[in-house]
């Protein structure tokens, strides 16, 4: 019957309500701004103190990785919105009238999940992109530039995207699970960021096997032409991210079913 | 049509539903009655699947919430009035609810304009009134053209121009052949809405019936002015009366009936200036029923029963 309940309604539903709120719309400007304007500052800091770097900084210099720099903050704007996805449901008691509308759980979060991978995979590529060619602009003339007719370089770029998305999804997953919005906010973080400073304090040949699991890390591995040394290579890295999404959305929907609304 | 079977839910060390047990019939309005914390919203809840029964079960149309194909088709609820985003206009909100079970964007307009908010379709739900969210959220329940519509405390929040406006509109509902359940805490609002009453405390039946059938088994009592009260109480005692003042100047007898206290007062020579029965109001009926089981009641109403 053309009246059912499908994935494909329940996705046209959530697009309406993904679009409609300001926190989509400010968290997608906030990422550009970041992706974009950071990139282009650091780009523009390197051309400035280019003649003090010393000459094996300068053969080691990765244009693309240095380009897409400004991802190290945008991650937090897509973690907000992934993570804002799901608790702000669970904040306005919206998710009470969303599940009588829509009884099947697994069917709202796909549905939530597909408009949220694809809608944000494709702003964080085009914002990629757009700082890759902001800042091999800047650097040109002076400092060595990337290009995307090698594939390396468009590996790199392409997986800066997948890697925010990847990190969105990630937060989706973790507010599924803690359904406060300020708690996953700060789970996320914590991971993203706070993990990395701890591991510092470690021995080194703890960090050595630590370290390169470390989601950031992953990030770093996979936006960077040359696999830094101790980290896994790109795929692999973008696999153990996927491998954390998949495993916290497991746990996230197994819980999403059992538990009351 | 919806049926509670032997519904029990706990959570934690609370029994918030023990073995509740009954039927919603179509065609009528059926008030789900009982003092706050009763455990009516939990009921409601489950009946769509939010939460999940410890025990027993609550289908709709002989089907359990989650597996109905188009849910907005066949049932239409609201529990929440302030379960929306604040940021979210009305149209939007309803639009997002519509996709969801493919009902067009003509209708979201058509609820819009039936429950008198299109005017403020566009503005943020966050600034309306509770008045208007309880609109916004009665729109959201009627969009797929249910014939089983659930309330939960509906009147809340709405000005008289608007109560009245949403009793006739149950009427409407009911008269049509669909299934009304509306809950409440209020016993005056069910009298003047409910034809079916179903009352529950502490989670488990109380009673159930039609209002008249449970006026009528309650005790009332008949007013009672007259020219020498001393003298009649005497002799109302004397016939078994019990006799209290109603007020300054009047006389509350229970346990005689209006004929027999004028036949006493005729025989003692007491000129009789008024003899009206009271009925007893749904509202005694009620504060009699749940005296037992209010969970926060306070102790003064406790020992006046």
């Amino acid at each position: 019957m053309s009246s059912d309940l499908s994935l494909g309604s329940v996705v046209r539903s959530e697009w309406i309500k993904f679009r409609t709120v300001r926190s989509t719309r400010t968290g997608v400007f906030v990422m550009f701004v970041l992706t974009i304007g950071l990139g282009a500052l650091f780009a523009w800091a390197t051309r400035s103190h280019w003649s003090s770097l010393s000459s094996g900084e300068q053969l080691t210099f990765d244009p693309v990785s240095t380009s897409l720099a400004g991802i190290i903050f945008s991650q937090f704007a897509v973690g907000v919105i992934g993570t804002l996805l799901i608790t702000n449901e669970y904040a306005t008691g919206l998710i009470r009238t969303t599940l009588g509308a829509v009884p099947k759980r697994m069917i709202l979060v796909t549905a939530k999940i597909i408009v949220l991978v694809l809608s944000i995979l494709v702003v964080t590529e085009i914002a990629c992109f757009a700082a890759f060619f902001v800042g091999q602009s800047i650097f040109s003339g002076l400092v060595p530039t990337a290009s995307l007719s090698n594939t390396t370089v468009v590996r790199a770029v392409v997986f800066a995207g997948i890697y925010l998305t990847l990190l969105c999804v990630l937060s989706f997953a973790l507010g599924l699970i803690v359904r406060h919005s300020a708690a996953t906010i700060g789970i996320f973080v914590t991971l993203v960021l706070i993990l990395p400073l701890i591991s510092l304090a470690l021995p080194q040949s703890w960090r050595d096997h630590i370290v390169k699991f470390e989601p950031s890390e992953l990030g770093n591995a996979m936006t960077s032409v040359v696999t830094p040394s101790g980290d896994m290579n790109a795929m692999n890295s973008l696999l153990m991210l996927v491998f954390y999404a998949v495993v916290a959305l497991g746990v996230g929907t197994l819980l999403f079913q059992r538990r009351d609304a | 049509m919806i049926k509670i079977e032997h519904l029990t839910k706990r959570y934690g060390d609370t029994l918030a539903i023990n073995d509740l047990d009954f039927e919603v019939r179509p065609g009528v309005i059926t008030g789900f009655l009982g003092p706050n914390g009763s455990g009516k919203s939990t009921t409601m809840r489950i009946i769509l699947g939010l939460d999940h029964p410890t025990k027993g079960r609550a289908t709709v149309k002989g089907q359990d919430y989650a597996s109905l194909r188009a849910p907005l088709h066949e049932v239409g609820a609201l529990l929440d009035a302030k379960a929306v985003h604040p940021g979210r206009s009305a149209r939007n909100h309803l639009r997002a609810l519509a996709a969801s079970n493919r009902i067009s964007f003509a209708r979201v307009d058509q609820v819009l304009e039936f429950t008198g908010i299109a005017s403020v379709a566009n503005k943020k739900v966050g600034n309306f009134s509770l008045g208007m969210s309880q609109r916004l959220g009665i729109a959201g329940a009627l969009l797929g053209d249910p014939e089983v519509l659930l309330f939960d405390e509906p009147v809340n929040g709405l000005d008289p121009e608007g109560i009245r406006w949403i009793r006739d509109f149950f009427r409407t509902l009911a008269n049509e052949g669909r299934t009304v359940f509306v809950s409440s805490h209020l016993m005056s609002e069910m009298a003047l809405t409910a034809d079916q009453i179903i009352v529950i405390g502490r989670g488990t039946l109380i009673t159930q019936g039609s209002i008249d059938s449970l006026t009528a088994n309650a005790k009332g009592s008949v007013f009672v002015r007259a020219s020498d009260h001393q003298k009649l109480m005497t002799e109302l005692k004397a016939h078994g009366g019990d006799v209290s003042d109603a007020n300054d100047d009047a006389l509350s007898v229970s346990e005689l009936t209006s004929d027999q206290i004028g036949q006493i007062a005729f025989d003692a020579d007491v000129v009789l200036f008024e003899l009206t029965p009271q009925r007893a109001s749904l509202e005694d009926v009620f504060m009699e029923l749940t005296a037992d089981s209010v969970e926060y009641g306070s102790s003064g109403a406790r020992n006046e029963q």
